[in-house]
């Protein structure tokens, strides 16, 4: 009887944890439409609550009476949703009509009525997603909603963000795009990191036609498959890799070594850069790694055998700072030769915390360098240092903040929240953000195909800057680390081992 | 025995109806019905699981190891294998009747494969089918058949944790083998798949595109349903009496006569292959399979399951299952209790954890299977307590 | 090509070995304990001529008949794998074999100590607990917040000291909490208990810390920095030292933070055996492991021992994490990995055996450092780094499932 007891109790806590689920569920009351006389402290919205279940089906009830009055004056009229008097006799619609009307109405005006516009956001935040940049780009999202918010929302109504966890996983950002789409109804969705990810999310957009700005997915072919709702911010892999090329050549390497992880990131990266640096007659050999390998020491020596001028290094997290902190180490860091850390090196009070001995590594930084940083970007990365304690700003946080604020503009822009008009927008927007303006040249009135471009342009931000930092001092912040490369950006020459 | 035929029968009827009819009220929120679709998958899984360890006890930590060997089999039949009207001279081929069965090579993206060069020499009106999906998923239950029968024999020897190690080495090696073959299973990239019904489908006059998730569910509720009644046959037969007897004394049933080898080679086959079932046409309905779902934390999400439902009961399982599936979607939001928030995306696992270890450290058997228990043995007690009465001299043994 | 030829013929008459001879033993009444490993390692050395000989004799199977055809065994394959990639910096250049060697012997002492609480564990409880790489994780996690947020400027072998204690305290109060139920009869089926249970433990602390920490990587500055010295000389000195590394006759280079972790791991092992041979509370705890209720009989108390055991376990795991956390970057799913490893030492070495424990340490440290070395494909040298030991796992499983100083079943 006790061990009964017990689980009843144990289940029934589960069942109450679910209860903010069962609230949001329409509850059922009348079965037909009636009509109502007003009373003293009614009003529409808790007229919706009482009959309809909903809070906000109030517009319905609008609706309802004002199609009424059209035919029957004494039915009132209403006008202002916060206005109704004692006496007017309204119709109260039965749930069924209320819930055809905002069917209708989701086709016609898009998806969201409510007191807020919500807009989804893809990041992961648990493993084995990378939870680091998912972390970042989460602080990101919120400066920019609080930063719209503060300006008067979107469509005069405040903007309600709703972040799921993607975990890395493709299966997972399907769910997620369906629950954001069909479950939270939101009008567009922004974000995400891992590209494995963006490939499935992509499908579910274009399925239920709710444009979507990737943030952080560099694959090529998250753009190249022409959806009309699919935009991207951050630089293409093969773009990115010809970026790498053009660095290396410009150091002088010979023979070049790539290590980097087997994901959707690192093994499209890397046959790319393989193939850039082919082209300029550069010789490299790939090794690939698991993520979340520890132990390098193997690889490593295997790595000074092939005895490299320049090791690129596509590994990711903590990964990549096992690799390069161990290869210092073993007399293969940058400090010996030539090295192309990751991107996450960055963030340098982790970088130096977790790489003490990666003094002259070069990193790429995509966004713009901070010479070239605008007013905004500024103002961002000193919200976003100040708000997590780093010193220094990752660019997928640029990217994320950008990508929400770019959304919201867009609605604004559409001056709906229908889809169509949204991407439409899009199509046509010239933003600036802390990534500089941002345009969508190739898009359906300019196809790639028309403009003698690649597919992999199609909605793609071109403009995308990228620059190639050193760290030349031990422990120098990422914010003060000399631009060396492109050269017109330079702001001290590099350090070669 | 009418009355507590009733109670057990009653709900289980309901939930089953229930069930069926979901779709009506579900069809305008698809993320629901998404959500039912992976419990029945996850249920699928805890229920088998619990036949294996629960009845068997035969602790496998493989059991998703199966489930991707029916996942991926289906997915690399369906990205490799084509038929055509003529033979294509460039691939590997077999011609069966007026069809041509080859295989497509291995290619990095952009190259072509052999049935592109292949197509420059083809005559016009040639036609290229894609095997049906259907065969892919029976072929991949059959391969999860045929490796569960190489595990269970292997396996013969080890019990309990080397068991639980063994089999964490073999569904380690196959996620790394399927994490490295980039060239064949696309990585951690994932496989893609088509979906269940590539040109959509039509039952009784109406009609569902591929993207409709319709009948998705009906095949994932039909599998369930039908593993259920299949397994919970199984173990209310003899099988069942000697994979329990297995479980308590090896030596002992051996002993009386009951052919331990055969038992628990069979009980791995089957689980697997139901395993292997639900792997397939989950991977379809997803349409994508990545080897992350070997990895170890995916696995004992599964275990979880299947003890906080109840391991010696298939019902308690899968009613396990449900519940954390939707548990754990429903979980995600912020919970704010006085000054604190908590993000529930960070700490829903951790309570997750603690509730799996309270419950083995005190509802051994789970906390639906008592429920269940209770239900059915409303009476049971009332009717041994008057028989009591009536003969109170006989000698009472232990009750089990 | 050699390699592929040769890999067949060892799968292949191993399997036929390690089915047949067995029966054929068995048919003649004879001793069929070592059979199957005898029969796939002379199968997989001679194939069907040794075989034949074999079944035809049936002489008594010592370790002789497992130790010369498994080592003529290795020598057939290192030798088709010469031929087929005779390139191969493993086979051309022996300066480089030497250093993997190296490299995998001095992790291996690490991951040794890790796997030693494991089957100290075993040892004594009669469980494998999966939530060995939890404790790994804390130890480290423990130094890196003693040393880096806590008390900044704490020497790292006091926060050692200190995280070993918490480790223990951790173990020891989930013991009592969690485990010792099991021996006063309130739970049914104890063995699948303790796995799930352990389970739920690592899944519980793994994601606390995750929620607690975060996600980003953190690391402790090496522990100590070597003084420069050279012997004999700088010009052809057998050992060289600077504050990184550690080199050996010019060749061998050791990052020096590994040399400190090995060295404190040989410390804590010589510790340990002082501790079990030598002290009483050691030797009870070793009455136990070898029959409890004799134990039990002479007054000492099982269930502290149980509660001792599985909190020194945790301890060792916590240790070789806090020894660790200077060289590797530490995050809160850091301990998966090496608890799979220790789980491949223990199998390997025998369960419940601590020598065992050791040495398996350091072939699995070889083992992994030579397939990252020496796999010819570089896509998949590295990306098959966690299957190595899972292979060894798995052989041993099947073939000596009592490991290689394991007790007899």
């Amino acid at each position: 009887m006790k061990r009964v007891l017990w689980s009843v109790l144990l289940i029934v806590a589960i069942l109450v944890a679910m209860v903010p689920m069962a609230v949001a569920a329409p509850a059922r009351q009348g079965d037909a439409g009636f009509d109502y006389i007003v009373v003293k402290d009614d009003w529409l919205s808790k007229l919706a609550l009482k009959y309809l279940g909903d809070v906000f089906a109030y517009p319905a009830i609008a609706y309802y009476t004002n199609q009424k009055a059209a035919e029957d004056p004494s039915y009132a009229k209403i006008t202002d949703y916060d206005l109704i008097e004692i006496g007017w006799k309204i119709y109260i619609p039965s749930p069924e009509e209320a819930q055809a009307y905002f069917a209708t109405r989701a086709q016609t005006l898009g998806v969201t009525e409510g007191e807020t516009i919500k807009i989804g956001a893809l990041a992961p935040l648990s493993a084995p997603g990378s939870v680091t940049g998912g972390q970042a780009m989460k602080a990101a999202f919120e400066i920019a909603l609080e930063e719209i918010n503060e300006a008067g929302g979107v469509l005069g109504k405040p903007v309600e963000l709703i972040l799921v966890d993607t975990e890395g996983l493709p299966e997972r950002g399907t769910a997620a795009m369906e629950r954001l789409i069909t479950q939270e109804k939101v009008v567009g969705v922004v974000g995400e990191y891992h590209s494995a990810v963006g490939l499935t999310a992509k499908e579910v957009a274009h399925k239920y036609g709710i444009p979507i700005i990737f943030a952080e997915t560099w694959n090529d072919n998250i753009t190249a498959s022409l959806y009309p709702e699919v935009f991207r911010i951050a630089p293409l892999s093969s773009e990115v890799a010809n970026l790498d090329a053009n660095f290396i050549q410009w150091l002088g390497a010979k023979k070049v070594v790539i290590m980097t992880e087997n994901t959707g990131y690192g093994i499209p990266a890397a046959e790319q850069t393989t193939k850039k640096l082919e082209e300029r007659g550069i010789e490299a050999v790939t090794f690939s790694a698991d993520i979340g390998t520890q132990d390098f020491s193997g690889i490593i020596e295997r790595i000074k055998a092939e005895n490299p001028d320049l090791i690129l290094v596509l590994l990711t997290g903590e990964t990549s700072y096992n690799f390069e902190q161990q290869a210092a180490e073993a007399g293969i860091g940058p400090q010996d030769v030539m090295m192309i850390c990751n991107q996450v090196a960055d963030d340098s009070e982790s970088f130096w915390k977790n790489v003490p001995d990666g003094n002259l590594c070069f990193y790429r930084k995509v966004g713009l360098p901070p010479v070239l940083w605008n007013e905004k970007t500024k103002a961002f990365a000193e919200k976003y240092m100040e708000r997590t304690g780093k010193t220094g700003v990752e660019s997928y946080a640029m990217e994320a903040y950008d990508s929400l604020w770019l959304m919201a503009t867009a609605i604004n822009n559409a001056g709906s929240t229908d889809p169509q008009a949204i991407i439409e927008a899009l199509e046509n927007i010239e933003y600036e953000g802390v990534l500089g303006t941002i345009t969508f040249p190739y898009n359906s009135k300019n196809p790639p195909s028309e403009a003698g471009v690649e597919d992999k342009w199609w909605h793609q931000f071109p403009d995308f800057a990228a620059v190639f930092i050193q760290y030349q001092e031990p422990g120098q912040p990422s914010s003060e680390a000399p631009v060396v490369y492109p050269e017109k950006f330079q702001t001290a020459p590099p350090i070669l081992p | 025995m009418n009355r507590n035929a009733l109670w057990i029968w009653l709900p289980l009827g309901l939930g089953v109806v229930v069930m069926l009819l979901a779709p009506l009220a579900l069809v305008s929120r698809p993320y629901i019905m998404h959500i039912a679709i992976v419990a029945y998958f996850y249920a699928i899984l805890a229920s088998s699981w619990a036949l294996l360890a629960g009845y068997g006890g035969q602790f496998s930590f493989g059991h998703m190891a199966f489930m991707a060997i029916g996942a991926y089999t289906t997915g690399l039949f369906a990205k490799f294998v084509r038929l055509t009207t003529v033979p294509t001279g460039v691939c590997p081929e077999i011609t069966v009747g007026s069809y041509t069965l080859f295989l497509l090579n291995p290619v990095t993206a952009g190259e072509p494969t052999c049935l592109d060069i292949a197509k420059a020499t083809m005559p016009a009106g040639t036609l290229i089918y894609r095997p049906p999906i259907y065969v892919g998923i029976l072929l991949g239950v059959l391969l999860g058949g045929v490796f569960g029968f190489l595990i269970g024999v292997l396996v013969l020897r080890l019990r309990q944790a080397y068991l639980a190690l063994f089999t964490i080495g073999f569904s380690e090696i196959l996620r790394v083998a399927l994490n490295a073959e980039i060239a064949i299973t696309d990585g951690p990239n994932g496989l893609e798949l088509p979906p269940l019904f590539p040109k959509g489908v039509t039952i009784f006059g109406m009609y569902f595109d591929a993207t409709s998730k319709i009948p998705p569910y009906y095949v994932m509720l039909f599998l369930f349903l039908g593993s259920m009644v299949f397994m919970h046959w199984l173990a209310s037969s003899r099988y069942g009496l000697f994979f329990r007897s297995i479980r308590e004394d090896e030596e002992a049933a051996a002993a009386l006569g009951v052919n331990i080898v055969r038992y628990k080679v069979l009980l791995f086959v089957i689980t697997s292959m139901i395993a292997a079932a639900a792997g397939a046409v989950e991977a379809h309905y997803i349409g994508v399979i990545t080897p992350n779902i070997l990895l170890i934390l995916q696995m004992s999400l599964v275990i979880a399951m299947a003890v906080i439902g109840g391991m010696e009961s298939l019902v308690g399982a899968a009613i396990g299952a449900i519940l954390i599936e939707f548990a754990l979607e429903f979980l995600r939001q912020n919970i704010t209790i006085g000054p604190w928030t908590i993000d529930m995306t960070d700490w829903r696992l951790v309570f997750f954890g603690l509730l799996l270890m309270l419950t083995l450290r005190f509802q051994n058997n789970g906390l639906i299977y008592p429920i269940i228990q209770r239900l059915t043995r409303a009476g049971v007690t009332e009717e041994i307590a008057a028989r009591r009465r009536l003969v109170p001299e006989t000698v009472q043994e232990g009750e089990g | 090509m050699y390699l592929w030829l040769a890999l067949l013929w060892i799968i292949g008459w191993g399997v036929v070995g390690a089915v047949l001879i067995p029966r054929v033993y068995a048919r003649r009444d004879l001793d069929v304990s070592q059979a199957a490993l005898a029969g796939a390692m002379v199968g997989a050395a001679s194939g069907p001529f040794g075989l034949a000989l074999l079944a035809y004799f049936t002489p008594r199977l010592d370790w002789k008949w497992v130790v010369v055809p498994g080592a003529a065994t290795v020598a057939i394959f290192l030798t088709a794998f010469a031929a087929t990639y005779p390139n191969n910096l493993c086979v051309s250049n022996s300066a480089f074999v030497l250093t993997q060697v190296v490299n995998g012997l001095v992790v291996g002492i690490i991951y040794g100590l890790m796997a030693l609480g494991l089957t100290l564990i075993f040892s004594i409880l009669g469980i494998v607990s999966f939530a060995h790489g939890e404790f790994y994780m804390l130890g480290g996690m423990f130094v890196y917040y003693l040393t880096q947020e806590w008390f900044p400027g704490l020497h790292p072998l006091a926060a050692v000291v200190v995280s070993a204690v918490l480790t223990f305290v951790i173990g020891a109060l989930f013991e009592v909490l969690f485990l010792r139920p099991m021996n006063t009869g309130q739970v049914e089926r104890p063995g699948e208990y303790a796995i799930l249970v352990t389970f739920g433990l690592s899944f519980f602390l793994q994601y606390t810390t995750l929620a607690l920490v975060g996600a980003n990587p953190k690391k402790v500055p090496r522990y100590f920095d070597y003084p420069r010295l050279a012997i004999p000389g700088e010009e052809g000195s057998l050992l060289k030292v600077t504050p990184g590394t550690v080199r050996l006759f010019e060749e061998i280079v050791i990052p020096s933070p590994r040399v400190t972790a090995a060295v404190i791991a040989l410390i804590l092992l010589g510790l340990l055996m002082w501790f079990l041979y030598r002290t009483w509370i050691g030797k009870a705890l070793r009455a136990v492991s070898q029959d409890r209720q004799a134990a039990a009989v002479t007054g000492i108390n099982p269930n502290v021992m149980n509660t001792l055991a599985f909190g020194l376990g945790g301890m060792l795991a916590g240790l070789s994490g806090a020894s660790l956390v200077q060289v590797f970057s530490w995050v809160p799913w850091v301990g998966t990995q090496a608890a799979a490893r220790s789980f491949v030492i223990i199998v390997l070495g025998g369960m419940g055996s601590l020598p065992g424990a050791f040495v398996g340490g350091l072939i699995v440290g070889v083992v992994e450092a030579l397939g990252a070395g020496c796999v010819p494909d570089p896509h998949r040298a590295a990306a098959y780094i966690p299957a190595y030991g899972m292979l060894i796992l798995v052989l041993v499983l099947l073939l000596k499932p009592t490991g290689l100083f394991g007790r007899e079943l």
